[in-house]
């Protein structure tokens, strides 16, 4: 593992800090509840649509002080006008006491990250329709968008390598009834397969239910290319001279399929599954989008963005609502990035 | 049973898609004693190499076995079934390949190949054929530490250090990755190794190397080695015995030596002057002439008639039988 990372930084630089990034990303989610000021599911109405409040560590006149925050001045409620009065500051202070919450249901905690004196406010990201913190939000939002992926592509994988596999190595009818069947999953428009699919499940499900349900839902899309793909390039494999030389040493076909033939697809494969995830996390923005994926008030990067969908007031008026697409957008860069060093290093013949 | 390996009218088909099929092996036999070294000498296309994959059952998809019988130590490779088949490679017999950096799989370190090659003796119980009395009742599953030790010990008998275990392939030159498959197919102890042209992808003071390891593998392991090549002078220095293999038969079978400097079949014999070592400087070496025949369109009679300078009128319609002269069986109606 350290030898990887090693690697990692020596070929690819830029997928090794990728990787940080990733952990910073997935850090964040795992201990929302201990950073994030707010709950996700807090609304302060009389701040709808405010815009992010930024710390400051100098004021007009005096020089340093402690970071604090503006007070916000409401100008005018109907078109959400705000303005911060730099006379009345708030300090910032650091694992303060609040209401008990629980890191990830596990660890108790009455401390949180940072806060700010009351009644002060902080929104970093600014706030949403209903005056909710968009950066709590975007944390609690960033366990479902993160871990979507992850599973969903692991389950797809497991099944289009195997699949992919199977049909590839042992040809002849076996391979005719799994590819027609993967043809019959392809030929449906994806986006309608995946509404289908869903709309086949009754709507009033939990959050959890419905978290679960899209991933199957997703991967179960997802695995029929990669099965594809993985079937050709197994054709071409299974002629290897070092197949036969494991078949000649009484190796079974199950392990020489899983430990000879897929392993050299891997370059390809993990190219495919880092660049596959974007397409989970866009998969779930999808569906909630249409309100058939994660519901209010819990959040994903996917359901915050969809407000601002059609509606170019809201874009106008409050840009930072796009906050989520710019994660979004960080996270398939990094896993794209990191993908492309997986891949140099993975491959002994680069070393 | 005092043969390790023996081939009995051995006939393989091929079979090209969507076309007649084509004889390539036409009734091969050959025996090999225990602790006994057999080298099988003939051209390219001669069926060397499917006379060795018809043994371990590892034909490409277009081949089949048509008849004949495949016996090692007794057993009869025809008549098992596909999980007493991967029971017999390896445990039976191990085979080692010529170009041994394609043979190696690139992505995985020398010593968890070898390491994977271990079979654990309660693999595949049942009704096997392959089950002696000796092996009832072994059910011991080798531990991982105990895996990595057998790999060990194993380098260090085919002449690798031990750093070998943690490189990949192409960290390894080629003498090193022959070695390594040597230690493959040798870590189950088989009786029999079948070699086909080990030597052939390496230079000649590696190949050195190699053909003197197989020499100390077969006294210690007491192993009977089947050995591929086209070198008659290489068969003739390392093996006890050497067939010679013209279209799909073996023309001529007896000891090495006999064999070496007495060919009797009109094949053997140009296949020996051929050598450029019989010749002084700037002489003109003697080829046989024409080519290897094509197998969809087999002379009659003798396959090796047209080439043959001795060739008499009953060799154009008349497959030659097997004649024993002395020590060795010969093809030829030169004979009688």
């Amino acid at each position: 593992m350290k030898n990887f990372l090693r690697r990692l930084k020596r070929t690819n630089s830029l997928s090794f800090y990728s990787l940080w990034l990733l952990v910073v990303l997935y850090a964040l989610a795992i201990l929302a509840d201990f950073i994030s000021p707010y709950p996700y599911d807090l609304q302060c109405r009389e701040y709808a649509l405010c815009p992010p409040t930024v710390p400051h560590i100098s004021v007009p006149g005096r020089k340093l002080c402690g970071p604090v925050v503006y007070g916000i001045v409401v100008v005018n409620p109907a078109f959400k006008e705000y303005a911060f009065d730099s006379s009345r500051r708030y300090k910032i202070r650091f694992l303060v006491k609040g209401p008990e919450r629980k890191i990830f249901g596990l660890l108790k905690t009455d401390r949180y990250l940072f806060g700010v004196e009351e009644p002060g406010k902080i929104f970093l990201f600014g706030t949403d329709l209903h005056g909710r913190d968009v950066f709590s939000r975007v944390l609690y939002g960033a366990r479902i968008s993160l871990s979507i992926g992850i599973i969903g592509v692991t389950i797809s994988f497991v099944l289009g390598l195997l699949v992919g596999g199977i049909s590839g190595y042992f040809g002849g009818r076996t391979d005719t009834i799994l590819m027609r069947t993967v043809e019959i999953i392809m030929m449906f428009p994806f986006f309608y397969l995946m509404l289908a699919l869903r709309a086949a499940f009754p709507p009033n499900l939990s959050s959890i239910q419905i978290y679960f349900l899209i991933v199957i839902i997703l991967s179960l899309i997802g695995w029929a290319s990669l099965a594809r793909i993985i079937r050709g390039m197994v054709l071409s494999l299974k002629e290897e001279e070092y197949v036969l030389a494991a078949r000649s040493l009484g190796i079974s076909s199950f392990r020489i399929i899983t430990r000879h033939i897929l392993p050299n697809t891997l370059s390809y494969t993990v190219t495919a599954l880092t660049l596959s995830i974007p397409g989970y996390i866009l998969g779930e923005s999808a569906l909630s989008l249409l309100g058939l994926g994660i519901q209010e008030p819990y959040p994903s990067w996917g359901n915050m963005l969809s407000v601002t969908v059609g509606n170019l007031r809201i874009l106008t008026m409050a840009p930072w609502m796009l906050i989520p697409g710019f994660f979004i957008f960080l996270t398939v860069l990094a896993f794209n990035f990191f993908g492309d060093g997986v891949r140099n290093v993975t491959d002994p013949k680069n070393w | 049973m005092d043969k390790a390996l023996e081939i009995k009218r051995l006939e393989v088909s091929f079979i090209p898609a969507g076309k007649k099929r084509v004889k390539i092996l036409r009734g091969v036999n050959l025996a090999i004693g225990k602790q006994e070294s057999l080298a099988l000498v003939g051209e390219s296309g001669s069926g060397k190499t499917i006379t060795a994959r018809s043994v371990m059952r590892i034909l490409p998809r277009s081949m089949y076995l048509e008849s004949g019988e495949v016996l090692i130590d007794g057993t009869d490779v025809r008549k098992l079934t596909e999980n007493d088949l991967m029971d017999m490679r390896g445990r039976l017999a191990g085979m080692i390949f010529q170009e041994p950096s394609s043979y190696l799989n690139p992505v995985f370190t020398a010593g968890s190949q070898i390491e994977e090659a271990i079979k654990d003796s309660e693999f595949n119980l049942g009704s096997s054929p392959l089950r002696g009395e000796d092996m009832v009742g072994v059910k011991a599953r080798i531990s991982r530490t105990e895996r990595k030790k057998l790999v060990l010990k194993m380098l260090s008998e085919v002449g690798l250090k031990e750093n070998v275990y943690y490189q990949y392939p192409h960290q390894l030159s080629g003498g090193m990755q022959q070695r390594v498959m040597i230690a493959m197919a040798l870590i189950n102890s088989p009786e029999l190794l079948i070699a086909d042209e080990p030597t052939t992808a390496l230079d000649v003071t590696t190949a050195y190397g190699i053909i003197e390891l197989l020499k100390k593998m077969m006294t210690r392991y007491g192993l009977s080695i089947l050995f591929i090549t086209h070198d008659i002078s290489l068969a003739a220095n390392f093996a006890q015995k050497i067939a010679v293999m013209y279209a799909g038969k073996i023309v001529e079978t007896g000891p090495a030596r006999d064999v070496f400097s007495n060919p009797l079949h009109p094949y053997t014999e140009r296949l020996i002057s051929c050598l450029p070592e019989r010749y002084k400087t700037g002489e003109r070496i003697k080829v046989i002439e024409g080519h290897v025949p094509d197998f969809n369109a087999l002379p009659k009679g003798c396959a090796f008639h047209p080439r043959c300078p001795y060739k008499k009128e009953i060799c154009l319609y008349k497959e030659p039988g097997e004649i024993t002269k002395g020590t060795t069986t010969v093809m030829c109606f030169k004979y009688g």
